[in-house]
């Protein structure tokens, strides 16, 4: 094969996809900032104006909305890391051959569609079920209150349906410790504690920083769970954005929230990036690249 | 004391025996209510057990047409970011080239960009343009998503593949399609399978981009949104059920035969009288 | 260094490349369209036939009427249960209809303030009333001649209905108006209301007092006030759709707005839940049949409309979904199949039952988008 063509053999193999993830990804965000400036109605049409005032009237309306789901996506993502480091843990260390139906196990219940997991839960959670009375009689929940249609719920679903994001990166990170390292350390009498602190869990902060954001990032744009489980006070941006986009057809208005939504997301994980080092994020990714 | 200390011993695996129980509680509640008989429209209380609505599964029209709308869209969708996505993980491994590390970028990035703002922006391009929602909308929406899943898993695949026996083939006269085609495509096979598979699943299990780019046409997901308001058919519990088991199947299958493979693979040491190279019982020499 | 300034180029050129490709397509935003000036009459074509598609409310037709007709008439029905609400509806199938397409539907059936809208928009047909003889005869003549149809050119009730309040009586006593849904303290929480603007705001504007005929906008917006601050101290439970039905059976709520022939419907679940005709009265609307530009079969459309309103026909369906019957004749024959239903209130209200009770008030351009920008900023959160 000559030169050329071998130099250019991977611009072909590149092509489809990226054309299709240029066209259908990256093309229609600069859509959607244009359609966030434009004015009007549906009867009387849209047009392009540089209607900036979009974005102050629409932030102005849904401020509560934005503040309450990274409030709810902040939680569920730190539940679900309290949750999901022993559980991964476990499995990297002791579960031994286990390891693999265990895996499989704390997945499997993701093959039920995610709607219906939802709704499951607003069964479970739902005022007159067992569980409410356990909770009533334990003092936990007021005689009178409820767990369904509070941001309680919406957290709890959050939390359920994102947590594998969160248990495979960091079982990914533990399961390539060498245990020799631990070893290592117990061997300068390390206590089993301290070896935990100085040594696992800071070679295993690429899985909290990959499996935080893919639990965050979702967690801020959903409206699934607010919508099943939690009451009108609980609604997040998504839902704004929901109807906005698909019930009121107020296009700028929706546009202009997706597009602040996407912006605040950005903001926020190139924070918590420099926070935990890119070194952390990419790992073994930028070392292979 | 000897409790305290066995329980701080297993303290972590008991946390996790909790928590695996935790997650498959709603599971429980799914499959337990699918064998409901209520009396209304609305599946939240116990009723009574019944097996009608198993033999009937399939008896609804509208749920039916709305699950095979999903099954379509995602075959389609995955053969589609299949293709896309194996050709570009090989680019990306293999080669190194101008804009590698911005492709790179540009893989990750729709992995981490929530899902309403990939749908609602699609719908943002779509409205603008005037193209009418419907199947082939939401086929590209799919497919976007699905490339990046794709490319990922078949990529960490190509990683670890040792390209020796791509030599070897080379050295035993094959051209480079040859080689790829009989030697590294069945080779990197698993990975694309799983790629694939992964994509199939994202696309039937897909709301929030769906429910932005599918006009009229109605998925197994938007099916239960709109049913919602009305009441749940405990079909739909019946159907979730089955995909459960069927993906439990598969994947049980698939981590068999992942077990099998491996222990073909692997050489054991010579017991005592063995043979290094166990020989057939018949004569191997007259074959 | 280096690659900061590759990726930052090919972001640029990546940029460049769309603007370019976005100046080409879309002037400047979305089209309404629709008609400009003439509005379309439906042309009947012989005896009907082919297929037909129709869009309806969920759970407002019994299983024996489709096979029924397509029996009679020979025309494959595929009948769709997709109008969850008008907006989401309208908003579903808006691009469409500003086409001149329909989406494969020959019938909609919507409530009749957005009958209204989508005719003033250009998106329906009017009827050719040749071909509906059995409607010009048995229409109940309270329905002949509303105000935004005087001459129910393009529209047909299919069921008419009332919504109050429905209560399940065990968890909730002395509940006898809207009013009480917001000061009763016990009932805090266990409250939902309807996301339709025009059936919620309307009764607490009643309750509060305003005569519906002469309200303001001020009047409105200061309902949704109330509602808001409701919602907000946590009082509302949850704004709903037909699934205030859900929190009903459950025990989630304890008094709603809701519809009529849905309280019935959910007694055959729970006997504890009724109907409450509140004291300030209720809200009367129907749900129409229209006929949408782009309807692919007109003809088989206006045979089912005429189809449906042959007495015989119209008591079985009002037999399953106890709403009120827009055609004449069909109380005499449920007196003899289901003395109970011929005699409940809710299905052939009389009009001292229906004394106090209202049509939405219609609201126009500038006024209806702030109001229901102002309730839609409510309901969602």
């Amino acid at each position: 094969m000559t030169t050329l063509r071998r130099r250019l053999v991977p611009y072909f193999l590149l092509f489809p996809g990226t054309f299709w993830l240029v066209v259908f990804f990256v093309l229609p965000m600069y859509f959607m900032a244009r359609l966030s400036l434009d004015t009007g109605t549906l009867e009387t049409g849209f047009r392009f104006k540089w209607q900036w005032s979009n974005y102050t009237d629409a932030l102005s309306l849904y401020d509560s909305q934005f503040l309450r789901s990274f409030y709810y996506a902040g939680a569920a993502t730190l539940i679900a890391l309290v949750i999901s480091y022993p559980l991964a843990y476990a499995i990297a260390f002791q579960a031994g051959r286990w390891k693999n139906a265990l895996l499989f196990i704390v997945v499997a219940p993701f093959f039920i569609t995610y709607l219906i997991r939802t709704l499951a839960w607003e069964t479970i959670l739902s005022d007159q079920s067992p569980l409410l009375d356990v909770l009533r009689s334990l003092g936990l929940v007021s005689s009178d209150g409820r767990l369904l249609a509070t941001s309680g719920a919406v957290i709890a679903g959050l939390t359920y349906n994102f947590l594998p994001f969160m248990v495979l990166p960091i079982y990914a990170s533990l399961e390539r410790i060498d245990p020799g390292l631990i070893e290592a350390a117990k061997d300068l009498y390390a206590s089993t504690w301290a070896a935990f602190r100085r040594v696992t869990l800071p070679l295993s902060a690429p899985g909290v920083v990959a499996g935080s954001l893919l639990t965050f990032i979702p967690a801020a744009g959903d409206y699934v769970n607010a919508f099943f489980l939690g009451s009108t006070n609980n609604h997040m941006i998504g839902n704004a954005i929901q109807g906005l986009y698909l019930t009121q057809r107020d296009y700028p208005a929706a546009a202009s929230l997706s597009f602040v939504l996407m912006a605040l997301i950005l903001l926020a994980v190139f924070i918590y990036i420099r926070f935990a080092g890119s070194e952390a994020l990419m790992g073994e990714e930028a070392r292979r690249a | 004391m000897r409790a305290g200390k066995w329980l701080r011993k297993r303290a972590v695996m008991i946390f996790a025996g909790i928590v695996i129980a935790y997650t498959l509680i709603p599971i429980a509640i799914i499959v337990w209510f699918s064998f409901n008989d209520p009396s209304g429209k609305y599946n939240y209380t116990w009723e009574g057990a019944t097996l009608e609505h198993w033999q009937n599964a399939f008896g609804l029209p509208e749920l039916n047409d709305a699950l095979l709308t999903s099954l379509r869209l995602a075959l389609l969708a995955t053969l589609i970011s299949t293709v896309i996505g194996t050709l570009m993980a090989l680019a990306l491994v293999r080669y190194q080239f101008f804009g590698r590390r911005s492709a790179n970028f540009l893989i990750v990035v729709p992995m981490a960009t929530p899902e309403i703002v990939m749908g609602a922006s699609l719908l943002s391009m779509f409205l603008v343009y005037g193209i009418t929602l419907g199947f082939q909308t939401l086929l590209i929406a799919h497919v976007m998503f699905c490339i990046s899943f794709v490319v990922v898993t078949v990529r960490s695949r190509l990683i670890g593949f040792d390209r020796s026996i791509e030599e070897a083939a080379q050295d035993l006269g094959a051209n480079p399609f040859i080689t790829f085609w009989r030697v590294t495509l069945p080779l990197i096979l698993p990975g694309i399978v799983a790629g694939a598979l992964l994509a199939f699943a994202l696309s039937v299990d897909d709301f929030i981009v769906s429910n932005f780019n599918s006009g009229t046409i109605v998925t197994f997901p938007i099916f239960i949104y709109g049913a919602f308001q009305r009441g749940i058919p405990v079909e739909v519990n019946v159907i979730a059920t089955m995909m459960f088991i069927l993906t439990l199947g598969a994947m049980a299958f698939a981590v068999w035969q992942q077990s099998r493979a491996a222990k073909l693979a692997s050489v054991r040491p010579p017991q005592e009288g063995e043979a290094l190279v166990p020989v057939p019982a018949g004569g191997a020499a007259a074959g | 260094m280096l690659t900061k300034m590759r990726l930052l180029a090919i972001a640029a050129l990546a940029l460049g490349v769309s603007m370019v490709l976005a100046a080409c397509g879309g002037g400047g935003g979305v089209e309404s369209g629709g008609a400009n000036g003439e509005v379309q009459t439906v042309q009947l074509q012989g005896k009907p036939s082919g297929e037909l598609t129709i869009s309806n409310w969920p759970l407002y037709i019994d299983r024996q009427t489709v096979p029924d007709f397509e029996q009679a008439t020979g025309v494959q029905v595929k009948y769709i249960e997709d109008v969850n609400d008008n907006a989401e509806f309208f908003g579903k199938m808006q691009p469409l209809l500003s086409k001149g397409e329909s989406g494969g539907r020959s019938i909609f059936v919507v409530t009749d303030w957005m009958a209204k809208k989508m005719y003033d928009l250009g998106y329906l047909q009017n009827l050719d009333k040749s071909g509906i003889p059995n409607v010009e005869q048995n229409l109940v003549p309270n329905l002949q001649h509303p105000s935004f149809d005087p001459n129910r050119d393009f529209s047909v009730p299919w069921q008419s209905g009332m919504t109050g309040l429905i209560v399940r009586t065990d968890l909730a006593t002395g509940v006898k108006s809207i009013c009480d849904l917001f000061d009763d303290p016990k009932l805090k929480g266990k409250v939902d209301m309807l996301t339709e603007m025009r059936d919620t705001v309307p009764l607490v504007m009643k309750c509060m007092g305003v005569d519906l005929a002469n309200a303001t906008e001020d009047d409105w917006m200061a309902a949704i006030d109330k509602i808001e601050q409701a919602a907000d101290s946590g009082q509302i439970r949850r704004f709903t759709g037909n699934d205030y039905a859900r929190d009903l059976t459950s025990g989630d709520a304890a008094a709603v707005i809701g519809w009529s022939g849905d309280a019935i419907q959910l007694q055959s679940s729970n006997p504890n839940i009724k109907f409450v005709m509140p004291e300030e009265g209720c809200m009367l609307w129907s749900d129409n049949m229209v006929i949408p530009v782009g309807a692919p079969n007109p003809t088989a459309a206006e045979a089912w409309m005429n189809y449906a309103y042959v007495p015989g026909h119209q008591a079985q369906i009002t037999e399953y979904n106890y709403y009120v019957s827009p055609v004449s004749g069909v109380k005499e024959i449920l007196q003899k199949i289901d003395p109970t239903a011929a005699k409940s209130q809710l299905i052939f209200p009389s009009d001292s039952f229906t004394k106090d009770c209202d049509t939405a008030p219609t609201l126009t351009g500038e006024e209806e988008q702030r109001v229901t920008q102002a309730f839609d900023a409510v309901v969602s959160g």
